[in-house]
């Protein structure tokens, strides 16, 4: 028996967790539909694939709340993980699912899958026949994939350093990446049976003035430790920036970086997706502002040429969505989609330029790290700062580096701590903005940018 | 002048923190930033160990006051604390509260300065006051 079917063996053995029959998953997963499989979406459906968010904890409400995404018209389903089973506390919440199904308050913020169990949740998810996507935000996955896999779902989101460094102060972050090894692997090995497994990072991280070059780079590298295991179906993702030309520039250079990367490592053989988030920062109050910028969204989704948007609701300001705003967005997002077909190409050669010098700089100080491994290398990077991520709460981030906007919305590097970006680069940016202000009021600026959305 | 700042319990909301560290930064103060997620005792050691002036504890998801209150027991057990500034500022309770009840609240509790719901700026030029006023 392999290492790694052991460990899957000991994995399984939870207490709050279904009994796994590893033989009769493996059969259901080989004759499951093509219809579950985002991959398989992804090449046969020529459309950008329409997304929304949500989880509940009870089995009937997310049924209810899948009912409302298809009569609107949705391409894949989200299955949304509460905060208890992303830190593994599985233990409170089976209590806190036993208490929303007896008093119908919903006292978790997501579906506790554990909890429910492969078997329970495979009849949903075959039920309505769609691609599901699993969120959560989760350092150590090995037991909720398992479970996710087993129930139909097919695309599996984050990874070590974007589901660690936004959402974490303390988990330590090598443990994060041998736990992530393991999910890469499992996806590689039932990639095997039928259609591919498909991975996506969470470009978003902590969608506070993070600049496009962090976001590519991680994402990058995301996407190799995840291609080298052999996973052979990948979306990188990133936010809207607040800025459409910055939008459009780094969806141009991702998707170039990629496809260079992918190759360099001899996986150039994957298909590689890009997802885009609607707006993850704060939102206005005013519902009717909110549901202005979920459509602006929309149309720089379809400008950058997104595989996938992920849609935020009119609520987002006031609190967890009803099913009904959720289903809105959906529709909304589809008809606002029929009208932008065979959009121009926007092309702004000087910022591509400046970018993929800076993605690239990085990439290569990554490479240059002395460690044997890539998630070793790209660990040190991360530990001394080649790879630092604004307003990140993690101790092993470095928090040295400081964005503004300029006057037309770009993010930009004004203190550069230890990312290795060329002093051509460096100077570009910062000649983009008014540097000439005293320190207070560039921390006004910083406060301003970070609330841009809300006036 | 040395300042330790920090988030109190189990309080991730980081972006305020943050800022808190520029600002103090750019007004010419050395900051050790505990982040999100600090304990009232780490702050104790973190202020002997830096030998700081001012303790500077914010917080924003409302459950300021069960972390803080025993910031007068914790103090006497502490030497060498004579002179340290102790501020908290953010939101200081779950759901409304007025200010004219939080503040002798916790002033009570062992703060020199408090700060809720008010600007950042306006918290920390009443800080620049209050040391220059102490001269």
């Amino acid at each position: 028996m392999s290492l790694l079917q052991e460990e899957r063996d000991i994995i399984v053995q939870n207490e709050f967790a279904d009994n796994f029959d590893f033989a009769e998953i493996e059969e259901f997963v080989k004759n499951a539909s093509k219809d579950l499989f985002i991959s398989h979406n992804f090449k046969t459906k020529n459309k950008m694939l329409v997304q929304p968010r949500g989880g509940f904890p009870t089995y009937q409400k997310q049924y209810d709340l899948y009912e409302f995404f298809v009569n609107a018209d949705v391409d894949v389903l989200p299955l949304t993980i509460d905060s208890n089973t992303r830190l593994n506390d599985y233990a409170t919440s089976a209590k806190m699912l036993k208490l929303s199904e007896e008093n119908e308050v919903d006292m978790l913020n997501g579906y506790p899958l554990v909890n429910h169990g492969y078997k329970t949740t495979r009849k949903m998810i075959t039920h309505f026949n769609k691609p599901v996507s699993l969120r959560h935000g989760t350092p150590d996955a090995r037991l909720l994939i398992e479970n996710a896999i087993a129930s139909g779902i097919f695309e599996i989101e984050g990874g070590p350093i974007t589901y660690l460094l936004p959402y974490s102060k303390n988990f330590p972050l090598d443990k994060a990446f041998l736990y992530w090894k393991y999910v890469e692997r499992v996806c590689a090995n039932y990639s095997k049976l039928n259609e591919p497994i498909n991975r996506e990072s969470f470009g978003p991280l902590t969608a506070t003035l993070v600049p496009p070059c962090v976001t590519i780079v991680i994402q990058l590298l995301e996407m190799l430790l995840s291609l080298e295991e052999g996973v052979k179906s990948f979306s990188v993702s990133f936010s809207q920036t607040g800025s459409m030309n910055q939008d459009i520039v780094t969806s141009a250079v991702i998707k170039k970086m990629a496809k260079y990367y992918a190759e360099k490592i001899g996986c150039g053989d994957a298909d590689v997706h890009l997802v885009y988030h609607q707006w993850m920062g704060a939102f206005p109050t005013n519902k009717d502002f909110s549901e202005q910028l979920i459509n602006t969204a929309t149309i720089i989704a379809a400008m950058v040429g997104a595989d996938k948007i992920i849609t935020k609701t009119r609520d987002e300001a006031s609190g967890i969505p009803t099913k009904e705003s959720n289903a809105k967005t959906v529709a909304n997002t589809q008809y606002t989609l029929r009208m932008l077909q065979g959009l121009p190409n926007i092309v702004d050669e000087e910022e591509e330029e400046i970018l993929t010098e800076e993605v690239m700089s990085i990439m290569e100080a990554v490479f240059n790290d002395p460690a044997d491994t890539l998630w070793r290398k790209v660990f040190n990077s991360i530990k001394n700062g080649t790879i630092d991520v604004p307003f990140s709460p993690h101790i092993i981030n470095h928090n040295e580096v400081v964005t503004v906007r300029d006057k037309n919305k770009n993010i930009r590097i004004i203190k550069r701590g230890n990312l290795p970006i060329s002093d051509r680069c460096f100077e570009y940016e910062k000649s983009q903005c008014d540097l000439n202000k005293d320190a207070s009021s560039i921390v006004n600026d910083i406060i301003h940018d970070i609330g841009i959305m809300q006036w | 002048m040395k300042v330790v700042t920090g988030v109190v319990g189990n309080d991730i909301h980081v972006v305020a923190n943050r800022l808190i560290d520029i600002s103090l930064q750019a007004r010419g103060f050395e900051v050790f930033n505990l982040g999100v997620n600090t304990y009232l005792e780490e702050f104790m050691d973190a202020v002997i160990e830096t030998n700081a002036d001012v303790l500077l504890i914010s917080s924003l998801n409302g459950e300021a006051e069960g972390w803080c209150r025993e910031l007068n027991i914790l103090k006497s057990k502490y030497k060498n604390l004579d002179g340290v500034v102790f501020m908290l500022g953010g939101n200081l309770s779950v759901g409304e509260a007025k200010e004219e009840e939080i503040v002798p609240k916790f002033k009570n509790y062992g703060f020199d300065l408090v700060f809720h719901q008010v600007d950042l700026n306006t918290g920390l030029d009443a800080l620049e006051k209050y040391l220059e006023d102490r001269k």
